[in-house]
């Protein structure tokens, strides 16, 4: 690898800009095993103090800084310089209103989120300590806790691209299935009513465009699939 | 601000018939085909294979192909026009054609190979 990285970031401030632009950036090799969000971070830090991005963990872990990077969705902080063909082109999440550069406004993506009700509902009187698991019933949530909304998947759905607005999108379902799965919660029925909707639900086509590009190698299409499956069980 | 309008209790209907429609075609896609394959390496001749449209049980799988065929490609037709007319206004009467136009195939269809076999 050359000891030069080259960039073309989209730049695009709605209060000044009549459109987005791309600027070219060209950043030194600083260390090895340099990451996509190293090199953001030397732009703003010595080249460009007013590039804007989200970013705050920088391990991949709060789901802040996700991007299209070369036209695949990915996190920034875990994204290795190494293997991205230059100049690696850096865009906000498709289909997302942009407040600033890279930055893009998820207030509708959580909305959703809320709609679902994420958190444990259950009615029977809890017990001294805490509602217990066993191992095994921990285990059926193996694949779906370990999403951190980054909104890589969802942003990357055509099916959310064109109907966002009511299709709930992979990042979502998957967290619904995620409650559907949980042993300790009581409100399974209410959970499927929310969801058997032609739009809410059944825009999946299974592109599975989410699945590739989910920096936590987690699958939606599956657990969509399994929220249908178990609609259809309720069903017959 | 939540507007969630709540689920419309829609969609498995539309989801289980085109599995279903896309299973029945898989397995019964192939034997026209075969019949075609056999004609065309001349094992049979053309009134032999209307010979065997005659009987009943290639009539009930022949009316089983038309069915899928019919109800794989409504619902195929329906979900486009869901995924890409989002004003009702359009949607719905459009689906509404799309079902008349599929049922007349199929009726057409169905009463041309049951003339056949009567
Ligand atoms: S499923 Fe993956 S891509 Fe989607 S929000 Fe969760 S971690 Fe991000
Ligand atoms: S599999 Fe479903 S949710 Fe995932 S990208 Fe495709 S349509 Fe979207
Ligand atoms: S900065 Fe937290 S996931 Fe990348």
């Amino acid at each position: 690898m050359s000891n030069i990285i080259k960039l073309e970031i989209y730049r695009y401030d709605p209060e000044k800009d009549a459109e987005p632009s791309m600027q070219a950036f060209e950043v030194p090799v600083t260390k090895a095993g340099m990451k996509l969000l190293d090199v953001l971070n030397y732009i703003k830090w010595h080249i460009d103090g007013t590039l804007t991005y989200r970013k705050s963990c920088g391990e991949g872990v709060c789901g802040s800084d996700g991007l299209n990077i070369n036209g695949v969705n990915g996190l920034a902080c875990i994204t290795p310089i190494a293997g991205l063909k230059q100049p690696i082109k850096v865009r906000p999440l498709p289909s997302m209103n942009v407040i600033r550069d890279l930055v893009v406004d998820m207030e509708h993506f959580f909305d959703q989120y809320r709609s679902i009700k994420p958190w444990l509902q259950a009615d029977s009187p809890l017990p001294e300590h805490e509602r217990l698991q066993s191992p095994e019933e921990r285990a059926e949530l193996d694949g779906s806790y370990e999403c951190i909304m980054c909104g890589c998947c969802t942003t990357s759905c055509p099916s959310w691209w064109w109907n966002g607005d009511r299709f709930l999108g992979p990042a979502t379902l998957l967290q619904a299935d995620r409650w559907l799965k949980d042993s300790r919660d009581e409100k399974i029925g209410e959970r499927l009513d929310q969801l058997e909707d032609a739009f809410k639900l059944y825009r999946c086509h299974q592109i599975m465009n989410c699945m590739d590009c989910c920096p936590k190698e987690l699958n939606p299409t599956k657990a969509i699939d399994h929220i249908k499956r178990t609609l259809l069980i309720r069903k017959s | 601000m939540n507007k969630d309008r709540g689920a419309a209790h829609n969609g498995l209907t539309d989801w289980y018939w085109q599995r279903l429609s896309a299973v029945m075609l898989l397995v019964l896609i192939p034997l026209p085909f075969a019949l075609l394959c056999a004609v065309y390496m001349g094992v049979l001749d053309q009134f032999e294979l209307l010979e065997i449209f005659s009987h009943f049980v290639p009539l009930l799988l022949h009316t089983l192909l038309v069915f899928a065929i019919i109800v794989h490609a409504y619902f195929g037709l329906k979900l486009i026009i869901e995924d890409y007319v989002p004003a009702a206004l359009m949607r719905v009467p459009l689906t509404g054609v799309i079902l008349l136009i599929m049922g007349t195939i199929g009726i057409w269809w169905l009463a041309l190979i049951w003339a056949w076999g009567g």
